[in-house]
């Protein structure tokens, strides 16, 4: 089973949610209405189903606003500067988050599946 | 009636106490495995020594709250997670607040209270994947009243509860529950050699006598049975009475 069809299957475990409607560009928090206590469960099955460490901070890409804030205050480019930070997800990407108004609501299952990827080795 | 476990497996955390050894015992004849920790070998001797064999109706496990590596062997991600933990631990340091060494109280704290909660995120966590877990946490009738010199041991103990209480506050949609036990003057342990050292307590005690370490255990047996879920981020106090009223000799 692909990654992403491994991560409809855990979402749809913890979610009282249609797993035929969620797709890469299914937002977690926004249209799935995941709480806290969700993407906890979340972590852990990823971690648990996928054998690949999981740090609850990267992976819903928690410091992405503080690695704004940096990119900032030290008067560079926050694009180059996240993306660094972000190995796991492609430079498109993370510019659309920028341009996003909420930033936390805007992570999405396709994020999710970059992140297990690149635990198991496959780079951007 | 009888009560009915659904676990099978547990972890019994600072397993080599009378009062977990008590406890695994009442354990073992219901087939429930525990899982008891010690902190070196003398405490391994002691589990061993104590429980009868065959010894593949227990487990034993290496955890040290002065250790933080002993946490990352507790929890192997390809044994299944366990049904309940019990937690026995509690350093010992007495002091008057205004005498105490400074960093002698940040090692207490960081062991019995940070340890803790480190141990409890990494449980919680693994109890989730099967959605079921319960956590009882041994505290002492002393975390609300304490005696001169023991504003520390309060301090962890309530600090402990409220951890326990969190967690079955935040989990337990997710089936994991929580419930804490203060057990007050006990016949076991430290508890023991206070009272050979002032008897006169007792009298104290509505009931009279000090509690005895299975009558304790059978308690916390209850607390594990299904029927207690409901019981959840929540106190029971078990001190003969003791707190019910202002403590005078009979």
């Amino acid at each position: 089973m692909d990654v992403l069809n491994k991560v409809r299957e855990i979402i749809t475990e913890i979610m009282d949610v249609d797993g035929g409607t969620i797709t890469e560009e299914t937002c977690l928090i926004r249209d799935l209405g995941a709480e806290s206590i969700d993407l906890l469960e979340l972590a852990v099955a990823v971690s648990h189903r996928f054998g690949v460490l999981v740090q609850d901070d990267e992976i819903f890409l928690r410091k992405f606003p503080l690695y704004r804030l940096e990119a900032t205050q030290a008067g560079v480019d926050p694009l180059p500067y996240l993306t660094e930070r972000i190995p796991f997800l492609p430079p498109n990407r993370i510019a659309e988050i920028l341009a996003e108004r909420d930033r936390a609501a805007a992570l999405k299952i396709g994020d999710l599946v970059r992140y297990v990827r690149y635990q198991q080795g496959e780079h951007v | 009636m009888t009560a009915r476990y659904s676990c099978k497996r547990g972890i019994l955390v600072g397993g080599t106490c009378e009062l977990a050894l008590t406890l695994a015992g009442l354990l073992i004849r219901r087939d429930i495995t525990p899982v008891l920790t010690y902190r070196n070998e003398r405490g391994l001797r002691t589990i061993q020594e104590t429980l009868a064999p065959p010894e593949d109706r227990y487990e034993t496990r290496r955890l040290d709250f002065s250790d933080r590596n002993s946490l990352a062997t507790l929890f192997d991600p390809d044994d299944p997670s366990f049904d309940f933990m019990v937690d026995f631990v509690q350093g010992d340091y007495e002091a008057l607040l205004a005498a105490a060494d400074d960093a002698a109280v940040a090692s207490f704290f960081a062991e019995n209270i940070s340890f803790r909660a480190a141990l409890l995120k990494r449980m919680a966590r693994s109890m989730l994947r099967s959605r079921r877990g319960r956590l009882v946490y041994i505290s002492s009738a002393a975390a609300e009243n304490p005696a001169f010199g023991q504003g520390f041991y309060a301090a962890s103990k309530l600090a402990s509860e409220a951890l326990y209480r969190t967690i079955g506050l935040e989990m337990g949609e997710k089936g994991l529950t929580t419930v804490i036990l203060r057990p007050g003057y006990c016949d076991a342990g430290r508890g023991r050699s206070f009272l050979e050292k002032s008897g006169d307590s007792l009298k104290r005690i509505p009931i009279g006598r000090a509690l005895m370490a299975q009558e304790i255990a059978e308690a916390v047996l209850f607390l594990l049975s299904d029927g207690a879920v409901g019981i959840n981020g929540t106190v029971i106090t078990m001190d003969g009475g003791l707190a019910s009223g202002k403590g005078a000799m009979r």
